[in-house]
């Protein structure tokens, strides 16, 4: 049996990524594929946007092709005005992911593990989730001014609803077999919380965090426009009003750019805490 | 080994209680009565009148069809159930407090899946509090001796089946148990690699003093192979308490052509159905 059984250690092996001859010419012949559709789908965008410009297909004032834009993110990496203005709101778009993310996990830990505390809170909770969000900028930056204050609570307000449901439901993902193991092998609560539901939890949490990165980014984003001293949404909104299409277009176009970015980064931080994780499922 | 099977005869002999033989009988159930709340109210009795003396040293299977309060017996032992009548006493002690003496193995290997097959192996010392480097080395030990030691550092999804509950036996063994609680350890592996895991577990426990097993399973030809003694379960009662005194260290795959094998095996069959 031991004999028949060894196959299977090498072939388990193998799964993990020990069996280098056929992987590495699949994988990158996908990757090929699908880099090559994406940058296709980029450019018959671009070929588009430019038709609608050249046809007139748009109000003139709306109507501002790539090439412009283009001049303009130019113009305004020179000037330094791009750059000063993505510092201000992401410096935002971090504190209050930061921040209201390491609320949301612990209320949600919290919530998910005392089930009576969340039956009376659940119906203030899912009030207060549901109040569009974009109306308390104004309370907000009367309350706090027009600064980077304002800008987080915004997003706070995002972040952490959705990071707080997503651990919550993470830490109700337990297995009662492990609970029951756990318990007979004499692990304390302590032991129970740091080595089984904080680990169940982590791939929920780390799901809403990606999400949250992205919420934080719409509410700043959101704020700014609204009232802001500076930030990309404070540069749009000026833009908008001064019917600067093609720099709307390219910050618009930016900010896209960004969030992008920030999930990549969410992404592969995500695979390397997650590497326990069957491939399926990540 | 012919002392360690007729020693349990000798315990259960007398209605000795368990102050009449302190330290031989590794588990006892006195008079345990267990109830769980109706789901129309009042009471549902899964158990009762259980007077079960399990000496140290023995292996006993415990049978019974699904329902029959078979996991509940064991689940008392480990201290997870408490009795609504009765006492039970582990090592001599209150289950609960026993419970650093004791071994777990489920159906279900309940391998951590965020732990490599080592990590899992050092849960139960990690819990204990035993230090890094002697966790280290007794998880690698274990591993091997259940031929696994080149999938230290494999994840639970990258073993199979028979692999995972042969990390759950090292895991088991590693905590170098008095008492071993198993509930149907084998009952989710596929023929063949049950054959090879319960090979696996009875090297382990044949090769070394004998701890004190409890095993419950639904697999009459299992209990027959495995243990010293079978208590045959009921509707919440004992049915029948045989005593298997073929010889050890068993053949797994020879043990079947035993006469004593079939007689209890058929003797069994008959009480089931």
């Amino acid at each position: 049996m031991q004999v028949l059984d060894r196959p299977s250690v090498s072939a388990a092996a193998a799964a993990g990524g020990a069996e280098p001859t056929r992987r590495t010419w699949k994988v990158p012949r996908e990757m090929l594929v699908v880099r090559g559709a994406q940058i296709l789908l980029g450019l018959a965008w671009l070929g588009l946007w430019q038709l609608t410009a050249d046809r007139k297909w748009l109000d003139p004032v709306l109507a501002k092709t790539p090439g412009q834009s283009w001049d303009y993110l130019v113009t305004a990496a020179r000037s330094g005005e791009l750059w000063t203005n993505t510092r201000y709101t992401m410096v935002a778009v971090l504190i209050a992911w930061i921040l209201a993310g390491a609320i949301g996990v612990v209320v949600g830990v919290a919530l998910g593990l005392l089930p009576r505390v969340e039956r009376v809170l659940t119906p203030f909770l899912d009030a207060a989730n549901a109040m569009p969000r974009i109306a308390l900028a104004p309370l907000f930056i009367v309350a706090l001014g027009i600064n980077t204050s304002a800008k987080v609570a915004l997003a706070s307000t995002l972040v952490f609803f959705i990071v707080m449901s997503g651990a919550r439901a993470g830490v109700r993902s337990t297995d009662a077999e492990w609970l029951r193991l756990s318990t007979v092998l004499g692990a304390r609560k302590s032991q129970m919380f740091l080595k089984v539901l904080i680990p169940v939890a982590t791939p929920a949490i780390f799901a809403a965090l990606r999400l949250g990165l992205i919420y934080s980014l719409l509410g700043v984003v959101g704020s700014e426009l609204i009232s802001a001293r500076n930030g990309l949404g404070q540069l749009v909104a000026t833009y908008s009003a001064t019917f600067r299409m093609e720099a709307v277009y390219a910050i618009l176009l930016f900010l896209a750019v960004i969030a992008v970015v920030l999930n990549q980064v969410m992404s592969h931080a995500e695979r390397w805490f997650l590497r326990w994780q069957p491939p399926v499922d990540r | 080994m012919t002392m360690i099977s007729t020693a349990p005869r000798a315990a259960r002999s007398a209605d000795a209680g368990p102050a009449a033989n302190p330290g031989r009988n590794a588990i006892e159930f006195e008079g345990v009565e267990v109830t769980y709340p109706a789901p129309q109210g009042g009471t549902r009795t899964v158990l009762s009148g259980i007077d079960l003396q399990i000496p140290a040293g023995e292996f006993t299977a415990i049978v019974g069809r699904s329902g029959c309060g078979k996991t509940t017996l064991l689940n008392m032992a480990a201290g997870l159930v408490d009795p609504a009548a009765g006492t039970v006493s582990v090592m001599g002690k209150a289950p609960r407090d026993a419970r650093s003496q004791l071994g777990f193995m489920l159906a279900r290997d309940a391998l951590l899946p965020w732990r490599s097959a080592l990590r899992n192996v050092e849960y139960g010392l990690e819990l204990r509090g035993v230090s890094r480097a002697k966790r280290r080395t007794l998880g690698r030990q274990w591993l091997q001796a259940v031929h696994l030691e080149d999938a230290g550092h494999l994840w639970p999804w990258q073993l199979s089946q028979g692999m995972r509950q042969r990390v759950a036996l090292a895991r088991t063994w590693a905590l170098d148990p008095d008492v071993l609680l198993m509930d149907e350890p084998f009952a989710a592996l596929d023929v063949n690699t049950r054959m090879s895991v319960q090979r696996e577990f009875l090297e382990l426990w044949q090769r070394e003093e004998h701890r004190t097993v409890i095993f419950v399973t639904h697999d009459l030809g299992e209990a027959v192979a495995l243990a010293d003694r079978i208590v045959l379960m009921g509707e919440g009662k004992i049915l029948d308490d045989v005593q298997v005194d073929i010889p050890r260290p068993r053949e797994l795959s020879t043990v079947s052509a035993d006469p004593q094998y079939q007689a209890i095996y058929e003797r069994l069959r008959e009480r089931l159905h």
